[in-house]
């Protein structure tokens, strides 16, 4: 059986990948020309390499289409209901960090932790007749942490889909919910990170789709084991 | 047009609703999206069926009845008190069971009295399940959100801990870990020493002005929804709140409140043992508690078939007194659900205050206990 391992196609994911799994003794190369969405690695005939996008990553491994995939984490638990059901994060590699977090504006200086939020969302419909908003594109990721983690149901999503940093300032929403690496465009966009408002310190990870047909394939296992070893 | 996929005790539910005099209504089953997601919650997204009209408007298909027999209510404006009873197929995704199903139930709206409609509304749904379920021992288990808010200010917390309270009412875990909260005082943090001198100087406009000032100068005034005077006020009530805690004893005394899990037979002796040991003055909660109980008894409810259990709650913002849930004894299914929402038809945008309350059936789960029922 051929094992496929899907690799981001394009920047400093694909870089980054590459470079972990040339040190893990498999060396990638393109099937044609530069750009194309193949590849292999040398002298492996059983395994194959699927260049694609970070987030058809996430959904490839939910599918079970590929074996295995090179993809942030909060990609994968955004886009997967009950992810580590379907999935195995096997290694974590320490490359494209980025945390999804709860930002408000500054200037809400009464606003420090997720109970104050809670505390303003309450009164939000009574004060300015409508709920409170959040700008995001982590519709589930934000669900879950603010009504499983912080009992907080009263809110609307307002999806985002770029320059989210944005939204407090232009009034589209009141809120965000955001990945940030430094922080700084959250600073320059004048917000602030409540103090446990870090919903998921996300990186890039190896993550293996939950396959029965993994537990007797001794390319899988080797594959986890060789990419541990060198990070 | 009669539907082949109605449960066959269907004529029987509408010739009960007919007896108990309610008006029947129907409502359309795609519905606009927006009044589900505001009420209850961004929860509701995954699981109820959302699509687009041509014009970009969001869709849905009924999740359930309550919010559209109200929206219907307050559009057709032919006054109150008013009790609808409804049957139709609605359209969920639930844990167990399909996403497409029956429910039927009745919203009595604009009845003033409320233990009589709290009352009727119990009575009601035990006698639709007795005249379906004949012979099946059923057992009702209550909550009151308004004694839980009367023991939680009696306790002489600050009025933003007794909301933070009332809002996770129904949620154990996280009032347990509030309660954990309030054992030791919290300090507020995160404060520029400059800010915290404005706050110390008492001067309340000057911190307005100066929160003005900062927006202006990032640009986040024109748009903002908090204003810089919401703000302040609300900084200054944090500050109030961060030196509350409540102390052991008080602690204890909560606690006690929401172990308490009794018949209501039993029931106002035992808030009456609690008011009078803990010397709390509950006296109106106790009151309006114990007209409920003598209306139950009015309505025929056998007060040995309800349990009240003191932690019972939903943690949605518009239920505001009574809930309750009715099973088979022994069955952890539960066959019918209701409460009070007398908050519900303001946040629907209705000009007048209507107390509401009522209850649904799970006709899926009563159908499958009349065919167990039928079996055994």
């Amino acid at each position: 059986m051929t094992v496929t391992i899907a690799l981001p196609s394009k920047g400093r994911m694909k870089e980054d990948a590459s470079a972990i799994f040339q040190r893990a003794g498999y060396t990638i190369a393109t099937v044609g020309n530069d750009r194309s969405y193949r590849g292999r690695v040398e002298g492996r005939d059983d395994i194959e390499i699927a260049f694609l996008s970070a987030s058809e990553i996430s959904r490839e491994i939910g599918n079970g289409t590929v074996d295995f995939g090179v993809t942030g984490e909060d990609l994968v638990r955004e886009g997967l209901a009950r992810a580590d059901e379907r999935v195995e994060f096997c290694a974590r590699l320490g490359f494209g960090h980025a945390d999804v977090v709860v930002a408000v504006p500054e200037i809400w200086l009464d606003v420090e932790t997720m109970a104050d939020l809670g505390d303003v969302a309450a009164d939000f419909r009574a004060r300015h007749g409508r709920r409170l908003t959040i700008a995001t594109k982590y519709w589930r990721l934000t669900q879950q942490f603010f009504s499983g983690n912080h009992g907080i149901q009263l809110y609307r999503i307002v999806e985002s889909l770029g320059a989210t940093e944005g939204a407090p300032a232009s009034g589209s929403a009141d809120i965000i919910v955001d990945i940030t690496s430094t922080g700084s465009t959250l600073r320059a966009n004048h917000l602030k990170i409540l103090s446990d408002g870090v919903i998921l310190k996300s990186e890039a990870c190896l993550v293996r789709a939950r396959k029965e047909s993994h537990d007797s394939d001794p390319v899988v296992a080797e594959i986890v084991a060789a990419v541990r070893g060198v990070l | 047009m009669p539907l082949i996929n109605l449960p066959a005790f269907a004529p029987d539910l509408l010739a009960a609703f007919e007896r108990l005099e309610t008006e029947r209504v129907d409502t359309p089953v795609i519905q606009p999206a927006e009044p589900f997601l505001d009420i209850a919650g961004e929860d509701l997204r995954r699981r109820i069926f959302l699509t687009q009209s041509e014009t970009g408007e969001s869709l849905c298909l009924r999740p359930e009845f309550t919010i559209p027999v109200c929206l219907r209510h307050i559009e057709t404006a032919t006054g109150t008190p008013k009790r609808y009873a409804y049957l139709g197929e609605v359209f969920r995704q639930r844990r167990e069971g399909g996403s497409e199903f029956y429910q039927a139930g009745i919203e009595d709206l604009g009845t003033r009295d409320f233990a009589l409609a709290d009352a009727r509304a119990v009575a009601d749904a035990m006698s639709v399940l007795m005249t379906l379920l004949p012979g099946r021992p059923l057992t009702v288990t209550m909550g009151d959100q308004a004694v839980f808010e009367a023991v939680v200010a009696a306790l002489g917390l600050p009025v933003g801990w007794q909301k933070r309270l009332v809002r996770a009412f129904g949620e154990q875990s996280q009032l347990e870990a509030l309660m954990l909260r309030l054992a030791s005082p919290e300090h507020v943090t995160g404060l520029s020493p400059e800010i915290e001198a404005l706050v110390k100087t008492g001067d309340d406009e000057a911190l307005v002005a100066h929160i003005d000032g900062v927006m202006q100068a990032t640009g986040y005034l024109t748009n903002a929804s908090r204003a810089p005077k919401d703000i302040a006020r609300r900084l200054k009530d944090k500050l109030a709140l961060a030196g509350a805690s409540l102390d052991a004893a008080k602690l204890d005394i909560l606690r006690e409140f929401l172990s308490l899990n009794v018949s209501l037979r039993y029931a106002p002796g035992v808030l009456d043992d609690f008011a009078a040991s803990t010397g709390l003055p509950l006296d109106a909660a106790v009151q309006a508690f114990d007209a409920r109980v003598a209306a139950f008894a009015n309505a025929g409810v056998k007060l040995s078939d309800i349990t009240w259990r003191a932690a019972f709650g939903r943690p949605l913002d518009y239920y505001t007194g009574l809930v309750f849930e009715i099973t088979m004894r022994g069955d952890h299914r539960v066959l019918a659900g209701g409460g009070r929402f007398d908050r519900m038809m303001s946040l629907l945008g209705a000009a007048d205050d209507i107390p509401a309350v009522g209850f649904s059936l799970w006709l899926d789960r009563i159908e499958h206990a009349i065919e167990e029922g039928a079996r055994a």
